[in-house]
């Protein structure tokens, strides 16, 4: 039984988690769920005892303040911080991480060690690569081999942060697997963090995070059950919210109800604390141009770095006014092939058409640059300039005339609803903000192409639902072509197209449409691309 | 033009607003500068002296009482010459004095007496310089009549003051430094701040951004040696300026296009801001060794004479000791303006190569 009681942590001046509460049984698998910066990752670090918190924490009969208190029952707890690989040793083999995790923690090499070892090894599929090192192994194996290593000295307090984020879907099936096992096998209590909703439905309880606490906690069925009365098919009204085919109001309304999912609790929860979020307005463009049907043309583009080949022969077509999602675990290939079309890594085989002319130079590039918007991954722009000063410095890197350029910030500032924010430094400002400042930066020059890599990640699920909107909405408006990565596959839905990669291949290229007509059993597209995933090994 | 200048003023705007850099800047400038200066001494000062006497006579006496502030502290008397080797030993003093039993008498008679001298070579500088002025004191005490007397005429440098000396090389190694620091930051910065894929997204050709880039520093830079120049040398030391103030800036500007084509180098070189330390201490500690601002060029090994014909940093420091303490002009010391100027150019151009592949 671990019971945590009013765990506050700080940093410095910034309050991670406040007051939090929870209670978890031997045997469950208890999930964390919300976005970067909610608090997940502050209060599984208290609970491990490797940051200073205030309240108490009670792992079965002993209690704990501090860092220090919980020195003792250290040998019981199992942490496996988040990032992938992150507690490998690029240069070690499988053996020797496990033979090295095995010995920092004093175990005795006995027959029953040997035992469950290997039934480790066989049950994360890594039995047959005891010998290769931690480098050369695919991200998903990675976070395999970091969770055996995590289990090898038994522990009864499991702590995992996101171990499945950015992990291709058929292993993270499989970590699944191996924490169901383990907690049936040894009746342990497991914390997990994750960002991907889809998971929720193998936890035992939940607890959802928002902005430093937790806002709502239990079965994930019960959860669902608490906002069916807020749920409405698509309809339009005053103060409500309104994504993903569904309405979310406060007040009756005369629509029929809709059947919601986990991610509507974070629509009601903004809702109840009236927070609705503005407004997305596209302006037309300025200088309306001819865009050809084809935008972009891939042909067996490949990028190899030394005997890796990072992409294999990719052919990929972007047509006019499409948004296609690129998606595929870490380590797919996707944010390679995009610094290919970008020009940012050169070619090594293959052809680039972009806006129907055939890309060999430098300067074919530069003749095409004010028409492509790129927007980076983790939303890269300057930290020590404020918003307004990032979006007059790109302004003035386009050349656009001074008075135009603050025409255009202001309306984008308006219409993308952080206009309140342009004299903020971006650290300042939360993920959300950030997104749809940078985006406003990638369109600053009306360009015909955007590359988007990986905006949505680590956003709260009401911040990316409005940059969904807001792609659409630029879609419709500017016609403007929009090529997105993403790793999270439950993101397919809402594009007109998805092309995933696998470990460089291209395995889906299809729109979302024929592939549920194609698997009409799937639930998900989770489920969906599993098959691929499966058929491509 | 315009992206020139937006590049540029947004460099400025952000070593403005890094607290941390503007500190470390500030820093170098003013206060290392002056404990350079202040604090590197070469005069022996506060030297712990100990003795035994076995003589028990008034020469002795004689001998020490010359030993005394600043350069010297009382000494000290041990009873046994193996106390005065314990304390030498434990660094309580740093040279030792024995006057033997019959040190008075055979003064007196063979003029022939002899002190031993023990001295703690680990503190070379001080205790060799200390040596000296004991030779100096045991000398002007007799009276040797010496056929050759040797009459001192101090040119440039009238008072002989090494802090004069020491701040102003010291400006200039800083100036190496900072500006190969400098440059090779406004570079990494972009690559760890992640904004550098962006930068290279641009519209505007490498050839702008790199020049904008490199010539913001070098403002900061030469503002920077207006600082230490102005507050420092000048006004704390009091530094003869016995030159062209500006033929001294045209060698700095020259100068810092050098040390900024190194600091492309290392740019091109690094992903973190800590690889860019890591190699422009592994960089500079040579550069400077070479230049003969620690060690005169003429006393070094003949193999690293040749060497410190290729530290740029020699010809920097060469030119502007000649217009300050020497009043040459720009006509008389043409040969560091051309050896400055040709270095930087060759590590300017390779530097931008390098750094421009990059783009």
């Amino acid at each position: 039984m671990l019971q945590v009681s009013d765990v506050t942590v700080r940093y410095g001046k910034t309050i991670a988690i406040e007051d939090a509460n929870l209670e978890a049984r031997h045997g469950q698998i208890v999930g964390f769920i919300g976005a970067d910066g909610a608090g997940k990752s502050s209060l599984m670090h208290a609970i491990a005892g490797v940051v200073r918190f205030t309240g108490s924490i009670t792992y079965d009969t002993f209690t704990y303040r501090s860092p220090k208190e919980a020195e003792p029952i250290k040998d019981k707890i199992g942490l496996m911080p988040q990032g992938i690989g992150l507690v490998l040793y690029d240069e070690l083999s499988v053996d020797e991480h496990l033979d090295f995790f095995s010995d920092i923690r004093g175990l005795r090499r006995d027959a029953e060690y040997h035992r469950y070892r290997q039934r480790l090894l066989e049950m994360a599929g890594l039995a047959e690569f005891g010998g290769r090192l931690a480098k050369n192994l695919s991200g998903g194996m990675q976070q395999k081999l970091s969770l055996i290593c995590t289990l090898i000295h038994r522990p009864d307090l499991l702590i995992l942060d996101e171990p499945t984020t950015g992990v291709d879907p058929l292993s993270r099936k499989e970590l699944w697997e191996i924490l169901d096992d383990n907690r049936r096998q040894r009746n342990s209590i497991t914390l997990v963090s994750t960002a991907y909703m889809s998971e929720a439905s193998k936890m035992d309880a939940i607890h959802l995070f928002d902005e430093g606490h937790i806002i709502a906690r239990g079965s994930a069925a019960k959860l669902i059950d608490s906002v069916r009365p807020y749920t409405y098919e698509e309809t339009t009204c005053e103060g409500c919210i309104t994504f993903g085919g569904r309405t979310y109001s406060l007040q009756a309304l005369e629509a029929k109800h809709a059947e919601p999912s986990l991610e509507s609790l974070f629509f009601v929860n903004a809702l109840q604390k009236g927070k609705i979020p503005p407004p997305i307005t596209i302006a037309p463009r300025e200088n309306p141009i001819d865009i050809p049907p084809v935008v972009m043309e891939a042909k067996g583009l490949t990028k190899r770095f030394g005997d890796f080949v990072a992409d294999d022969h990719i052919d990929m077509q972007l047509r006019r006014g499409e948004i296609l999602g690129l998606l595929g675990a870490n380590g797919a290939g996707k944010t390679t092939f995009i610094k290919m079309l970008l020009g940012l890594y050169p070619i090594d085989e293959g052809e680039l058409y972009l806006l129907g002319k055939r890309i060999r130079s430098y300067e074919d590039r530069i003749a095409l640059k004010n028409k492509i918007g790129y927007m980076s991954q983790k939303f890269a722009l300057y930290k020590d300039l404020t918003v307004l000063e990032n979006l007059l410095y790109f302004a003035n890197m386009h050349q656009l005339p001074l008075s135009k350029a603050k025409k255009r910030i202001d309306k984008l500032a308006e219409g993308l609803g952080f206009a309140q924010y342009l004299h903020s430094f971006p650290r300042e400002l939360p993920l959300g903000i950030n997104q749809r400042f940078s985006l406003a930066v990638a369109i600053l020059h009306e360009p015909v192409v955007l590359f988007l890599d990986e905006p949505t990640s680590g956003v709260d699920t009401i911040a990316r639902a409005q940059f969904w909107k807001l792609l659409h909405e630029l879609k419709n408006r500017w016609n403007i072509s929009i090529l997105i990565t993403t790793h999270y596959m439950s993101e397919a839905e809402f594009c007109d197209r998805v092309v995933v990669l696998k470990r460089g291949k291209k395995i889906v290229d299809d729109t979302p449409a024929n592939l549920h007509a194609t698997y009409p059993e799937a639930k998900s597209f989770e489920d969906i691309f599993i098959h691929f995933y499966k058929d491509a090994r | 033009m315009r992206a020139f200048w937006s590049v540029f003023g947004k460099e400025i705007l952000l070593f403005l607003r890094s607290f941390g850099l503007v500190a470390v800047v500030l820093y170098a400038f003013t206060a290392d500068i002056y404990i350079a200066g202040e604090g590197i001494q070469v005069k022996p000062r506060h030297v712990k002296v100990g003795y035994v006497d076995y003589s028990g006579g008034y020469l002795a006496n004689k001998i020490l009482s010359h030993l005394h502030a600043p350069e010297f502290e009382k000494p000290r008397a041990f009873t046994s010459v193996e106390a005065l080797h314990k304390a030498i030993f434990d660094k309580e003093i740093i040279v030792g004095l024995v006057f033997g039993s019959d040190f008075e008498r055979s003064s007196y008679r063979s003029h022939r007496a002899k002190v031993d001298a023990l001295i703690d070579a680990t503190a070379a500088a001080q205790s060799f310089v200390t040596l000296g002025y004991l030779q100096n004191i045991v000398l002007g005490m007799s009276d040797i009549i010496f056929p050759v007397d040797l009459r001192i005429h101090k040119l440039f440098n009238q008072n002989a003051d090494s802090k004069i000396f020491m701040s102003f090389t010291e400006m200039l190694s800083i100036t190496t430094l900072l500006a190969v620091i400098l440059s090779a930051m406004v570079f990494v910065k972009e690559k760890e701040e992640g904004t550098w894929d962006i930068m290279l997204l641009m519209p505007t050709n490498a050839k702008t951004i790199i020049l904008a880039k490199a010539l913001s520093q070098v403002l900061i830079i030469l503002g920077g040696i207006l600082l230490a120049l102005g507050f420092v040398v000048l006004g704390i030391f009091d530094a003869p300026m016995n030159g062209s103030f500006w033929a001294f800036m045209l060698l700095s500007l020259l100068y810092s296009l050098t040390s900024i084509g190194i600091g492309f180098f290392i740019a091109a070189a690094s992903r973190t801001i800590m690889q860019v330390a890591q190699l422009t201490i592994l960089i500079m500690m040579p550069l400077i060794f070479l230049s003969g601002a620690w060690t005169p060029i003429y006393a070094m090994h003949p193999v690293l004479q040749k060497f410190s014909l290729l530290s740029p940093l020699r010809y920097y420091i060469e030119g502007s000791e000649s217009i300050f303490f020497r009043g040459a002009s720009i006509l008389d010391i043409w040969p560091s303006f051309v050896a400055v100027a040709l270095l930087g150019f060759i590590l300017f151009v390779v530097g931008y190569r390098k750094i421009g592949r990059l783009f």
